[in-house]
Formats: structure tokens, sequence, C-alpha cells
């Protein structure tokens, strides 16, 4: 170690591509495992995993319609991992966004309900306004209590999600409740049918893509909330304050931050997006919010946002590969004997093996960086005591790429 | 409106206390030794299906099962409060060996139950959101006395799984083990104070490693209840968030064994209402969604501290950094 330390001439890049460099590996290797494990499963199977592995990424990419459902599969994991981002910037935890984006999709009913007399596109901006504002309104609940009683968001965004799950459920059976159903039949419960104007166009067949892969201009509206996401992280003064409070909120309160408007604020944006997250299947797939919606998107939302290490662009990345796995599952159920929900079992193994290689990674980096600052503070290598070495590490950052 | 079904709602509650309790008891092994566990739903859900898949081998008819009636039954159980330890290592390992966040592992552990409740039961049932309804369960009880109580009420009483009396009793070896054994001590020290644990020479890792495992074993017994007992089949989704719930109660009561008793219980009443009531004054006004979401919303209430005063253990989320490897 100190050899290293005192061969590398003291730069400001070094840590920054060492920190880079170190988290790619992390990813590749956290990968490497995953594939492996899920290996062992398939050979278990009696099939070759190179046989399945190659189905399933053939299968993504066999022609544009399969490219494009793999980016509408994408399409609401952007939106709910960026929620999650957004918050873990600042230290906070938002696993309410399962919750307020099931708010988001009755607030958007609501509008597409209401609204249809708006001309045009007015419509369907006004029910995206609407998912929006629904998700915000519910995340502003756990911000605010989180400020002025400091229960934890944890705690309070668990039970809301609760909540949000009876929200649907009463909205489907009251309010919203479908008033014309075709006479003589049995229809499932659900809204009425939103007029066209409402829903998001779909754009697939612009390149070649067919309209069952349900590609819409959601896509490239998640692509630029990441961008929007990057820019205020990077290069804004709330994303500069957010990353503060992140890393130490007794720094960030001494540098007269105001923590519980970083925290609110964050949480408004985070909902935001979170209300986005259900306009895929309500306004793309259904075009009506129906009784068997597709749950855990918020939940997936997390998972994905740590594949792609909080970081918009890695995010936008890893709901895609998230989608080329999910499309997997049409390709083990044509091609082998594997069953679909070997997919499912992958997706948590890679999961897992990220988080978990991914805490090793951060705490080695951490540990290196110590020894440096060591170096620097008393000009010499043997500053890196092991007492330092050992010194627990600053406050939890869920991923930070500084 | 008859006190029928004052008896009848009682008998849901029990049932759904028992499920509640075992889950929650689950929650309070692990975060007294320090770990957070929001991955009880996931435990549960793998309780479910391997409890059913246990049975279903174990006591179920000949072709398939081994038709060992009761004591199968028994063991089928046990299996998949087996399988919900096994899985609950997943946290411990995340958690305790690697250091992972807390709450990080839990949302994972949650997500990777409902894939691998899906592939347990593709091989178990070769199908893949249910196995088939009616499976043997344990034979019913009528409590003595209780259950001839006039007016219907004995309903409460009667016809219950003896699972619920199991866990209605675990109260006191719980409560024992906690608070009167030099485990109980030392388990709460790990999660109050793992500084002092270990300068008693004692291993917070291992400490902490037999709470999560424990954690394990309840909310997997809890589930496999749910699946066998309750419902006779392995459904998908079939836990509704009950994990959430137990984890409710579990704050409320303030990780006490005694308190979780009341919580779970009045949760499990508040489910049993719009089931019940449906037709009495005022509930009948009342959407039944609404009255669902009492535990949640009683929860954040008080964890905003406007009624009570609820304190977690003290470490309970810290990652412990002296015990590595030990």
């Amino acid at each position: 170690m100190a050899t290293e330390v005192a061969a590398v001439p003291i730069r400001e890049r070094a840590p920054w591509i060492e920190s880079v460099v170190g988290q790619s590996l992390a990813l590749v290797a956290a990968f490497a495992i995953a594939v492996a494990i899920g290996s062992v499963i398939v050979v278990l199977y009696g099939e070759s995993p190179a046989t399945v592995y190659g189905a399933m990424l053939r299968f993504a990419f066999k022609d544009p319609t399969s490219i494009g459902t793999v980016l509408s599969i994408a399409t609401p994991l952007i939106f709910s991992a960026l929620a999650v981002a957004v918050c873990f910037k600042a230290g906070l935890f938002n696993i309410g966004v399962e919750g307020q984006f099931l708010v988001g999709m009755v607030t958007a009913s609501w509008a597409a309900l209401t609204f249809d007399f708006l001309p045009g596109a007015s419509h369907m901006v006004m029910v995206l306004l609407f998912s929006m504002v629904g998700g915000m309104v519910y995340a502003a609940i756990p911000a605010v209590l989180k400020v002025t009683t400091g229960a934890h968001e944890v705690v309070t965004t668990i039970m809301l999600n609760g909540v949000a799950l009876s929200i649907v459920s009463w909205a489907l059976n009251g309010p919203l409740k479908y008033t014309n159903a075709p006479p003589g039949q049995n229809v499932d419960l659900r809204t009425d049918i939103f007029e066209p104007s409402a829903l998001v166009p779909k754009i697939g067949g612009a390149f070649d893509v067919g309209a069952s892969a349900n590609l819409s201009l959601l896509f490239p509206i998640g692509l630029v909330a990441a961008l929007i996401v990057w820019f205020l992280i990077r290069r804004m003064r709330l994303g500069y304050e957010a990353r503060a409070v992140g890393s130490s909120v007794g720094s960030a309160r001494a540098g007269g931050i105001a923590i519980g408007a970083v925290q609110i604020k964050l949480f408004l944006i985070s909902g935001a997006l979170a209300g986005l997250t259900g306009m895929q299947q309500v306004l793309v797939e259904r075009g009506a919010l129906v009784q068997n919606y597709e749950s855990q998107l918020g939940f997936t939302g997390i998972a994905v946002a740590f594949l792609g290490q909080n970081n918009p662009l890695g995010i936008v990345f890893a709901a895609i590969l998230w989608g080329i796995l999910s499309r997997g599952e049409t390709a083990l159920q044509i091609e082998t004997e594997v069953p679909r929900e070997f997919v499912i079992i992958l997706q948590s193994i890679l999961i897992l093996t990220v988080v978990v290689v991914y805490q090793i990674a951060r705490r080695r980096l951490a540990r290196r960086q110590l020894q440096r600052a060591g170096t620097q503070e008393k000009g010499s290598a043997d500053a890196a005591a092991p007492q330092d070495v050992d010194r627990p590490e600053p406050p939890e950052r869920m991923s930070e790429v500084d | 409106m008859d006190l029928g079904d004052v008896g009848a709602a009682v008998r849901i509650a029990f049932i759904y206390f028992t499920i509640l309790y075992l889950t929650g008891l689950g929650g309070l092994f692990s975060e007294r030794s320090g770990i957070v566990n929001i991955g009880l739903e996931g435990l549960m859900v793998i309780g479910t299906v391997t409890g059913a898949a246990g049975v279903e081998v174990l006591a179920g008819p000949a072709p398939v099962g081994l038709g060992w009636g009761a004591g199968g039954v028994v063991l089928g159980l046990l299996f998949g409060a087996l399988c919900g330890l096994l899985f609950a290592g997943v946290h411990a390992l995340a958690t305790i060996t690697f250091r992972v966040d807390h709450i990080v592992s839990g949302v994972v552990i949650n997500l990777a139950a409902i894939g691998l409740a899906r592939f347990l039961s593709f091989v178990f049932f070769e199908q893949a959101t249910q196995s088939d309804p009616g499976g043997p369960h344990l034979p019913r009880i009528d409590i003595p006395g209780l259950s001839s109580l006039p007016a219907g009420l004995g309903r409460a009483f009667t016809s219950l799984s003896p699972v619920v009396l199991f866990a209605a009793f675990l109260v006191f070896p719980v409560w024992f083990a906690l608070y009167r054994t030099r485990w109980g001590l030392r388990l709460r020290s790990a999660g109050e104070n793992p500084e002092a644990t270990r300068s008693l020479g004692v291993s917070v890792s291992a400490l902490r490693w037999q709470g999560v495992l424990l954690s394990g074993l309840l909310a997997g017994l809890s589930g496999a209840f749910l699946s066998v007992e309750v419902v006779g089949n392995w459904r998908e989704g079939q836990t509704l968030g009950l994990g959430f719930i137990a984890l409710a109660a579990l704050i409320l009561s303030n990780w006490n064994p005694r308190r979780l008793m009341l919580a779970t219980f009045v949760f499990g009443f508040a489910q049993a209402i719009p089931l019940r009531f449906r037709d009495w004054p005022v509930i009948e006004s009342i959407p039944p969604q609404l009255i669902r979401t009492i535990p949640y919303v009683v929860t954040i209430i008080a964890i905003a501290g406007f009624v009570g005063r609820v304190r977690p253990p003290a470490a309970a989320g810290r990652a412990y950094e002296g015990a590595g490897g030990s």
C-alpha cells in the first residue's frame, strides 16, 4: 500500500478515475457472479447456459419490434428509478415510489375522464401533469412529516404504500368505476375507457417498430427526465445542496443549507417522477385504469436505481438491461426447457450481487481515499496507520460518482 | 346486526392475529438484535409457497403425497418455516457479513421473494401462480368452555387451527427468552449498544445472525400457516401486505412482545370489520378500503409522535464495524 501511494503523484483527477474504474469493475464483477449463479440453475435444468443466455439476447434484438418492446418495458422503470435516485442523493430513502405511482395513476385517470373536453394534445398534457401532481402530493406527506416531526421516511412511506393500494381499490370501486359497460358483457373492474386524446401516442411506426411493442412518446420523455435529473444534481444549486446533505447533514447545516427545505423539494421532484411511472400502462397499454394493473414498478425502480448506481445515465442503461432480461422470459418459453420464472430469479440475483459487490468496492475505495488523505496531511506514507484504515467510514451514502 | 357477527369477527381477528403475531415476533427478534428487517413480507411469501408444497408432499393423498396426516401437516408447516429461515440467511449475509444497508437488502428480499416463489411454485406444482386448492390441514379445535358462550359469541372460539393457540402461547417463551435469559439480554444489547456487547467478549455478529434467522423461521411459519391453514392452497400475492402490517404493529408495540400481541389483535380485528360488519350503522357508510388503511394510518400517526412515543432499538439499522467476520 505505502509504496503504491508514494508512487502515484497526488493529482486532482486520480481519485476520480479510481472511483469510476472501481465502480465499473464492481459492476462487471457483480454481473459475472450473477450470470455464473444463474448458469448453475440452467445446468440443473439440463440446458447449456450458452444456449439460454444466447436465446435471451438474440430474442431482445431480433427485430425492431423486439427492441421496441425492450424499450417500452424500460420506460416506467426509468421514471421510478430516477425518482428513487433523486432522493438518494440527499441520503433519503423513498421506498414510497410504489405508493406515489399508484396515486399518480388514480389522479391521472380522474383527469383523463374529467378534462375530456380539452382539445388535442392539451388533454394528454393535462393528464400527465395530474399524474405528477398526484405523486407529488403523496410524496409531500412523508417529506413534511420527516421535516416537522422527524418521522423516518422509510417507515412512513412503507405505511403509505399500503394506504395507496386501498386508494386505488377505492377509486376503482367508487368514484372512478366504469359507467358504460358494453351491454350483456361481464367487464373486469376498471374505469371508463379514456378518450384517444388523453393517450400518449406511440412512436414505433417511424422506426419499423410494430404497434404491439407499445413504444410511446414516454420513452423519449424518460430520456429527457434523466437529462434534467442529471442537470439538477450536477449543475444546479439544489443538486449541490442535496449532495451536501447526503454526505453529511452536520456539515451541510454548518454550511448554511436549509436541510428541511432541500429534503421537501427533493421529495416533491421524486414524487413527480414517480407519478409518471404508471402512465405507460394507463395511457399507452390499457387506455384505462384497470383492476389487475401492473404493480411493483416502484420497488423494481429501487432495484434499477442500484443497478444504475443512482446515476441518471446509468439508470437509463440499467432499465434497458432490465427490459432485455424481462423480454428474455418469452425467449425461454419458446426456445428452452427452463421456466420463464428463471428471469426473475436472475434479476434478483443480479441485484443482490450488485448491492453486495458494490458495498465491498465502496469500502475499499473509502479506505484507500482515507489512506491518501493521511499521506497528504503528514506528507509521509506511514501516516496511513492501521487505526486509520479501520476507522468507520462517513455516514452511509447510497451512491456518489464523484 | 347481532352478536354472532361479533363472535365471527373475533374468530377472523384470531386468524389475522396469528399471521401478524408470528411475523411480528420474527421482526422483533431481528430488530432487537440490531438488524432492521423490512423483508418480512418476502419471508412470508417464501413460507406460503414452501409450506403448501411441504404439506402437499408430506400429508397429501397418495400419488404425490405420503399421506402422513396431521403429523405430515406439522412437518410441512415446519418445512415452510425452515425455508423462511434459509431465505432470511440471505438478508443476514448481506447486512451482517457484507454490511449492506438494511433497508436496501430488505427491499431486495421482498422483490426476490416474488420471483423465487413463482420459480419454486413452478418446480413444486408445475404452475407458477397457485397450487391445487383444498389441501390437507390440521384438525380444528374448539376451546372448551369458551366455545359454548351464548348469543353466538362462542363462534369466536370454535373450529380454530391449533397454530392459533400456538401463536397465542408463544408470548410466554419469547418473553422469558428475551428478558430472563442471558441470551436474551445479549441479543437486546447487540441491538442497543453493540460496542458494549463486544467489550464483554460476546460476538455481535453471531447474535444478529440468530436474530435474523429467527425472523425468517417465524415469518416463514406465518406464511405457511396462511397458505395451509387459512386458505388451503398457495396463491400468488396472498400475503396481501400483511408483512408490512406486522411491521407496523411491531413499531406501535415499541418492539415489545406483549404489546405486540395487543397491537396485532387490534389490527387483526380491523381487518375483520369490513368482512363482518358491512351492514352495521355507520360502518356501512365507510368504504371498506378505508377501514383497511387503519393499521397504516395509526402507525404513521404514532411514528410522527402525535400519540405515544416510539423508540426503536438504538443501534438498529447501523452496521457494526468492530465485529467483522467474528
